[in-house]
């Protein structure tokens, strides 16, 4: 991430980068043979033992109270080497802000406080979805003042993993989904195997089946959209650290090959074909540290239009990622096909981090939507973004301003 | 209206009326039966594909992500079971006989169901190319026999090609780089034949290979003058098997290390080396590199033709998915959007399928197939008893004459800018194929959500094998330089392509 002349993110950036080098790069292949191969579990048991799924948690629930900067940093330079761990923080921390923004902190402090190891502590979520997006949720049925839920919730991240889940689940058909807190270990969930997935394979999902499985409303009835948003608002821009991330792994993982090969009798870096896919791979990274930089300042000063700078961002540095990755092989040639480099499990993993959150093109349509004043919520984000002329105008007079700003600590 | 002399000029400026109308020319001479024949092998590819390959390719991806040594030997033998590997070999070499000209559209099928288990096929096809190149009668008639016999007997007997070599890749691919290159796989002459020492990595099939065909080269620092094309049997001395990469995608077709140490290859097992090139016109260089030309240019289109199955696979994947799928109350393939992404992605099948079409018309026309293609020798080899034209070739091949005279038709007979043409619509197939293919999976993914990523819902896997297919065969970026020199350059004579002058 551009660099920061705050000490405490320094510090922070610097044991992140020793955690990715020293413990996730040597067994990246190895861990991504999953489920074919061992789960990492020493290495989600070194993660806890860190704090690292504690980040965002307040302080008051046994966290550690992090903002988004340091946040976006940790997941940044953890997935330059392998964005499954990265998945695994991720998917837990959306988990955390869904319960949390339904106010459910009692069950949060409970759950860190009798944490003995890492699946006690870890929730599952189905982070790669919007609930709105799936058309059957399972139904959660009211009796005797508790809820049970019925039916079946495909790619449950962290699923097989986590003893507990948050689940979207309609108490009644056609109603707005709500959330609930399950116990996975009970009897009336059935589990598949992990799902065999695209990237992220040390970050597995499960097909989950509910059969009357008890389940713990989380807040009000029917809001678990506004719920799920909340989450989104800022947790996109973690996805799009990750993103990042994996951008950067490829892009140096482009320029140690391009410094070292010889084709034709030159190094690859001579070739003026190459320099330019480097630049341009070059570009879009610096590009994205930038975004990622500005979108963390807005969250942090709360600005007006904090949420759509979040949005365009993640947004463009989902996408460049994976084009960036398919660039990131192309310079390996051959060699970067395959598993002894890393450039093939960031193309993987670019495109499994883009499906977090939901459809892309959804998330593209929601997003312009919000100004067109279209579709659900409609009204809620009208408030957001009243008039897009004028926050055109202001945002990219402070987008610029926040560039110029990044760029110049950059050039430090 | 204009006169026939001022006609000709027209046409032939640039861009030549012969450079970019080539379907136009090649269907007049084509004969007739092609169409027949395409129909037909697209209609057996499909019948392949429903009931052997979409039942099959996911869970054997599952296995070979599970224990990457596996060797997907039961859908060789099905492949050859239904004459497959002989199916594109001429009937006086004993094979089926079916047209070169319509294999591209063969290959379009089998990849549009999976790209592990079309290039299972497809990559003894590289072989045979690299084989046929040389045109020597002898080997080619002795190889051919034990692909046939493999399918007689149901013991697959398959073909690889061998050029790249740890260090050199493009290297070994390109006649400009092979004198600067590292290239390190030596031939030396020896009394009766060759000793051959150097070793050939990410050989697609190597493993699951009877025969392979190899370059090496007499003086590695002056490669492209003393290259030598062999044949190599599995099981001769010196020649041993190593690793199977580890591939992210394509993983039912290995790629295998062939590693040579002093390996001797009798001289009836040469193809082509110096001395037989040098008794034709053309330097031995220009022989070597039309060989290349001939090589690429129908190996390209065939990749080409992969792309477009791979492009054509996600469209489906996206297309099925959409209309099963309800988002904000309604089908997805309802969605304005999703329907100009999807008219987008059916957009890239027809236009690269129309690419790699041209580039195998050019073939027809001047390249691998054109003496096969001529409308005398179509329907001659069509229509002959296949008995007296195994007789005829076995007798034949045994003179020397058969090979210099094909050799002399295709090489020094062949003007350069019909060489120009056939490689430079292999390589711009190949880009436009390949790059569809990752740009359908990429659009497939994102249409598909979640489900997109799962492997047992196939986009991903295409993504995959897509992936590959702008690597082999000379990455695209070299193919776009290669599609520059061979098509773009030629009106301007101050162009220099892969020179110092680019650096």
């Amino acid at each position: 991430m551009i660099k920061s002349e705050n000490k405490e993110l320094k510090l922070v950036e610097k044991a992140a980068r020793e955690f990715s080098k020293k413990i996730l790069a040597p067994g990246r292949e190895e861990n991504d043979a999953f489920p074919f191969g061992p789960f990492f579990n020493d290495v989600l048991d070194k993660a806890f033992a860190l704090d690292l799924f504690h980040i965002q948690l307040p302080e008051h629930l046994g966290g550690m109270g992090h903002g988004i900067r340091v946040f976006c940093t940790i997941m940044d330079q953890i997935c330059q080497e392998d964005s499954s761990l990265g998945g695994i923080i991720f998917t837990n921390a959306l988990a955390q802000s869904v319960m949390l923004a339904s106010g459910s902190e009692a069950l949060l402090k409970s759950i860190a406080e009798q944490s003995q190891a890492v699946p006690d502590f870890l929730v599952a979520f189905s982070s790669l979805a919007n609930p709105n997006d799936i058309s059957d949720l399972p139904t959660a049925q009211s009796l005797d003042g508790s809820y049970f839920l019925s039916g079946a919730l495909n790619d449950l991240v962290l699923g097989g993993i986590a003893k507990q889940a948050v689940v979207p689940a309609r108490i009644s058909p056609g109603a707005p989904y709500s959330y609930f807190l399950v116990d996975l270990n009970g009897g009336d969930v059935i589990r598949s195997e992990p799902v065999m997935s695209h990237g992220l394979h040390a970050c597995p999902a499960v097909d989950a089946n509910f059969s009357s499985a008890k389940g713990i409303l989380l807040g009000i009835p029917g809001k678990g959209d506004s719920y799920f948003k909340k989450g989104f608002e800022t947790l996109q821009l973690v996805a799009a650290a990750m993103s990042a991330g994996v951008m950067k792994g490829s892009l140096q993982e482009a320029i140690a090959y391009c410094n070292k090969r010889v084709q034709g009798g030159r190094k690859l870096k001579d070739w003026s074909t190459m320099q330019m896919m480097l630049a341009d791979m070059t570009i879009q990274t610096y590009v994205a540290d930038m975004l990622i930089a500005r979108a963390c300042q807005a969250v942090e000063n709360r600005e007006n239009d904090w949420q759509i700078m979040v949005q365009a961002a993640s947004l463009h540095i989902q996408a460049a990622a994976t084009h960036l990755v398919s660039d990131g092989i192309q310079a390996l040639g051959g060699v970067g096909y395959m598993k002894d480099f890393g450039q093939e499990k960031r193309f993987r993993d670019a495109g499994q981090i883009q499906a977090l959150l939901g459809h892309a093109h959804l998330k593209k349509l929601r997003f312009i939507r919000q100004f067109l004043h279209i579709g659900k919520g409609a009204g809620e984000a009208a408030e957001l973004k009243p008039v897009i002329e004028v926050n055109v105008k202001e945002g990219g007079k402070r987008l610029t301003e926040g560039l110029l700003q990044a760029a110049t600590l950059q050039a430090k | 209206m204009i006169p026939r002399s001022e006609c000709k000029a027209f046409l032939d400026r640039e861009p030549k009326f012969d450079d970019i109308m080539i379907s136009l020319r090649a269907i007049a001479r084509q004969p007739k039966g092609i169409n027949s024949e395409v129909k037909r092998i697209i209609a057996v590819a499909r019948k392949f594909n429903d009931e052997v390959v979409r039942p099959g390719c996911l869970p054997l991806d599952r296995k070979m992500h599970e224990d990457p040594d596996h060797l997907a030997w039961d859908y060789v033998i099905e492949a050859n079971k239904r004459g497959f590997y002989t199916m594109f070999i001429p009937k006086m070499f004993g094979g089926g006989g079916y047209s070169l000209a319509g294999i591209a559209y063969f290959l379009e099928e089998l990849a549009s169901a999976c790209g592990a288990i079309a290039n299972i096929v497809g990559v003894h096809y590289l072989g045979v190319t690299m084989l046929f190149s040389s045109w020597n009668f002898k080997v080619i008639n002795r190889v051919c026999k034990d692909v046939v016999k493999g399918y007689k007997e149901g013991k697959p007997c398959i073909l690889s090609l061998a050029m790249t070599e740890p260090d050199a890749g493009t290297d070994s691919q390109n006649i400009e780089f092979m004198d600067t290159g590292s290239l390190a796989c030596h031939a030396q002459k020896v009394p009766g034949g060759y000793k051959i020492n150097g070793n050939k990595i990410f050989i697609s099939m190597g493993h699951m290979s009877t025969w392979h065909i190899i370059h090496a080269y007499t003086d590695l620092n002056r490669a492209s003058e003393n290259t030598v094309m062999l044949a190599v049997k599995t099981g001769t001395r010196g020649f041993t098997f190593g690793k199977k990469e580890k591939k992210m995608g394509q993983k039912a077709c290995p790629a295998s290390e062939l590693i040579f140490k002093d390996c001797f290859v009798p001289d009836e097992n040469v193809c082509i080396d110096k001395e037989d090139a040098s008794r034709l016109r053309s330097p031995v260089k220009d022989t070597n590199a039309r060989i290349f030309a001939f090589i690429w240019a129908a190996s390209r289109t065939g990749v080409g033709a992969f792309g477009v199955g791979t492009a054509r696979a996600a469209f489906e994947d996206a297309l099925a998915y959409a209309a099963k799928t309800e988002i904000d109350g309604q089908l997805l393939v309802n969605h304005e959007w999703c329907q100009s992404l999807l008219a987008d992605m059916y957009k890239n099948v027809l236009l690269s399928r129309l690419a790699y079409a041209e580039a195998s018309y050019a073939n027809g026309l001047h390249g691998m197939w054109m003496v096969m293609n001529l409308k005398p020798m179509y329907y001659m080899t069509r229509y002959t008893p296949a008995g007296i034209l195994k007789f005829s070739i076995s007798a034949l091949s045994r003179f020397g004459f058969v090979t210099n005279f094909f050799r002399k038709i295709c090489f020094d007979h062949q003007k350069d800018e019909a060489i120009d043409r056939i490689d430079g619509w292999g390589s711009l197939a190949k880009v436009v194929g390949t790059d569809a293919g990752i740009t359908n999976a990429r659009l497939a993914l994102e249409i598909m959500g979640h489900a997109g990523v799962r492997q047992d819902c196939r986009a991903e896997k295409v993504l995959r094998d897509s992936k590959l297919l702008q690597i082999y065969e000379g990455t695209n970026q070299i193919n776009r330089l290669n599609l520059f020199k061979r098509m773009v350059a030629k009106p301007i004579p101050q162009a220099e392509v892969f020179s110092q002058a680019n650096l």
